[in-house]
């Protein structure tokens, strides 16, 4: 252990040769750890440049990933303030990725719960002409913890009213306990029609009903068979030979003879209502000499009358006159 | 040597061996075949001897720390994370304390009680009085072993970890190499790279400078080798705490 005190003691076989190893060793490991950081950083690939414009770029560091459906393309290599205030972060892209992006693609920054910010790109057509070297795009934002605060609130109000809904006096219940009443009434002898008209009784009545009118309608069925049948007959007596119908045309031919008669006739009344007219007319004229006459008869009459009253007074046999006062 | 030297001044001259060893262990001049092997000695005793043990218990060590890892994250759904913590704490934290602690407590504490000796024996003085600088035959050769062995145990160790990550979360398919690639890729970040490599080299120094330094420290009394074995010992520990303070202020404040 103590060089000092060993060197008197037996030397160590190609100690030399070993320490060199173990030199040679640690050269090795260094060197190939210095390789290996390089490579695993990007160092020997050729790249193409990405400037990202974001508003805000809180959560992403140097060396953050750009992933494409999961896959990172490329790698965030410097991120500074442009002149305008706005983030800049410039995105280092292997050439062997660089065809994922396109001039249509959409870069995406978006905040989870856990963890730094991702950037994401998203092509929708893969035909488009490639992304230039050095292009500039703007940032997406997306931020789960912005929405937090109205998702919390929201679901506040949510939970109030699942917690009104699942109350044990809430209309929820009630109404579930309805249903559950309907579903056994549902599950009787009646089955739906039960449920639906609230009882088994209800129901019954329902069905006599419509045994009754299963009943009525066969009935009706008879009925009709015999109204056909009447209308049979009655289709043959009007409209059969020597039927209804057949007496009823002699009758209208016998009627039209009638009435040319009848017309006839009339004609002959006028011929009297003129000549009766006429003797109206004549009427008329004598009624006015009836007047005179009657004047004369009433006159006549009148002295008649004051003859006789002369001739009462005169007459012997005269009743008395005398007027007799109270 | 005083009995007891200011904290300060102390510092400064355990600072300021630190400095002239480093710049002695650089110049090709000093590698004269003496010093050449007791260096090749050095390096023998404190890297050759204990690298399979050491890898080996190392490695039991990362797997089961790799293991309480993933588990954990798959338990809370944080799977995405777990290699790039895996590769954080282990490769760029622990391996190396764990390394600088395992050859400081071994080799440290033996260089410490071996320079103690000779300083209270006067051997160091002899050898200065024959014209044989002890700085660059015995002094500087047992930094060099030192550091290399630290080196040498940390980096090959921080492989076997790195492979036993990928083996534990991708098994021997060669399809997660990509990704696994990417992650560390991002770990080993400039600062996070040349920071290993520097914290590395600095355990290494230290883990023989404090104990030479402390063996030096102390008066010329047998009953005082004991007291510059705790001594060095003490500061070691505290030294590398105060490196991987910093290291991981530097890196995450």
């Amino acid at each position: 252990m103590e060089p000092h005190e060993q060197s008197s003691s037996p030397p160590i076989r190609h100690v030399e040769l070993k320490a060199i190893l173990l030199l040679t060793l640690v050269a090795a490991l260094v060197t190939g750890f210095v390789l290996y950081v390089l490579y695993a950083r990007g160092a020997f690939g050729e790249t193409q440049k990405l400037v990202l414009i974001a508003d805000d770029s809180e959560g992403i560091a140097v060396g953050a990933n750009l992933t494409f459906s999961g896959f990172p393309v490329g790698r965030v290599q410097r991120i500074e303030l442009s002149k305008n205030g706005k983030a800049k972060i410039e995105v280092e892209v292997p050439v062997k990725d660089v065809h994922w992006l396109r001039t249509t693609s959409v870069f995406t920054l978006e905040r989870g719960l856990v963890g730094g910010a991702r950037l994401r790109a998203f092509t929708g057509n893969l035909d488009d002409p490639p992304l230039p070297d050095g292009a500039e795009r703007q940032v997406l934002r997306g931020d789960a913890t912005e929405q937090l605060p109205v998702l919390l609130a929201t679901m506040r109000s949510v939970l109030d009213k699942i917690e009104r809904m699942t109350a044990s006096d809430s209309d929820l219940n009630a109404s579930l306990a309805n249903l559950r009443v309907v579903s056994e009434r549902m599950t009787g002898r009646y089955g739906a029609l039960g449920g639906l008209l609230g009882g088994d009784e209800n129901a019954k009545k329902v069905i006599d009903a419509l045994d009754r009118s299963n009943a009525l309608l066969a009935s009706l069925g008879g009925v009709s068979a015999k109204l056909g049948r009447t209308i049979d007959k009655a289709d043959a007596r009007v409209f059969g030979a020597g039927g209804v119908m057949d007496e009823t045309q002699q009758a209208i031919a016998q009627l039209n003879a009638v009435l040319g008669d009848a017309r006839a006739s009339l004609k002959k009344a006028d011929a009297v209502l003129a000549e009766a007219q006429k003797v109206g007319a004549n009427t008329a004229a004598a009624t006015e000499d009836l007047a005179a006459l009657r004047a004369e008869v009433e006159a006549s009459v009148r002295k008649v009358g004051s003859l006789i009253d002369e001739v009462n007074r005169k007459w012997p046999f005269k009743r008395d006159t005398e007027l007799k006062l109270p | 040597m005083p009995e007891r030297m200011e904290p300060i001044a102390f510092r400064l001259r355990r600072a300021g061996f630190a400095a002239v060893a480093f710049a002695t262990a650089l110049s090709p001049s000093a590698y004269d075949p003496a010093a050449r092997r007791v260096a090749a000695r050095q390096i023998y005793f404190s890297a050759w001897q204990i690298l399979p043990g050491f890898t080996l218990a190392c490695a039991a060590l990362s797997w089961v720390l790799i293991r309480i890892v993933l588990s954990s994250s798959n338990a809370y759904g944080l799977s995405a994370y777990a290699l790039e913590l895996t590769v954080r704490v282990l490769v760029l934290e622990l391996i190396p304390l764990f390394a600088a602690l395992f050859v400081g407590l071994r080799s440290g504490a033996a260089i410490n009680t071996e320079v103690v000796l000779m300083h209270i024996r006067g051997d160091l003085d002899a050898q200065q009085r024959a014209g044989r600088d002890p700085l660059r035959h015995e002094l500087v050769p047992r930094v060099i072993g030192s550091a290399v062995a630290v080196m040498l145990l940390a980096y090959l160790n921080c492989a076997v970890a790195l492979l036993l990550t990928y083996y534990e979360m991708y098994g021997i398919s060669p399809w997660g190499l990509a990704q696994f690639l990417r992650i560390t890729g991002e770990v080993f970040a400039p600062v996070a790279t040349i920071g290993l490599a520097i914290k590395t080299l600095l355990f290494g120094i230290a883990v023989a400078v404090i104990p030479i330094t402390s063996a030096l420290a102390v008066p010329r009394l047998q009953r005082m080798a004991a007291v510059a074995v705790l001594r060095g010992m003490v500061s070691l520990v505290l030294a590398l705490a105060v490196i991987e303070g910093s290291f991981l202020a530097i890196m995450y404040v």
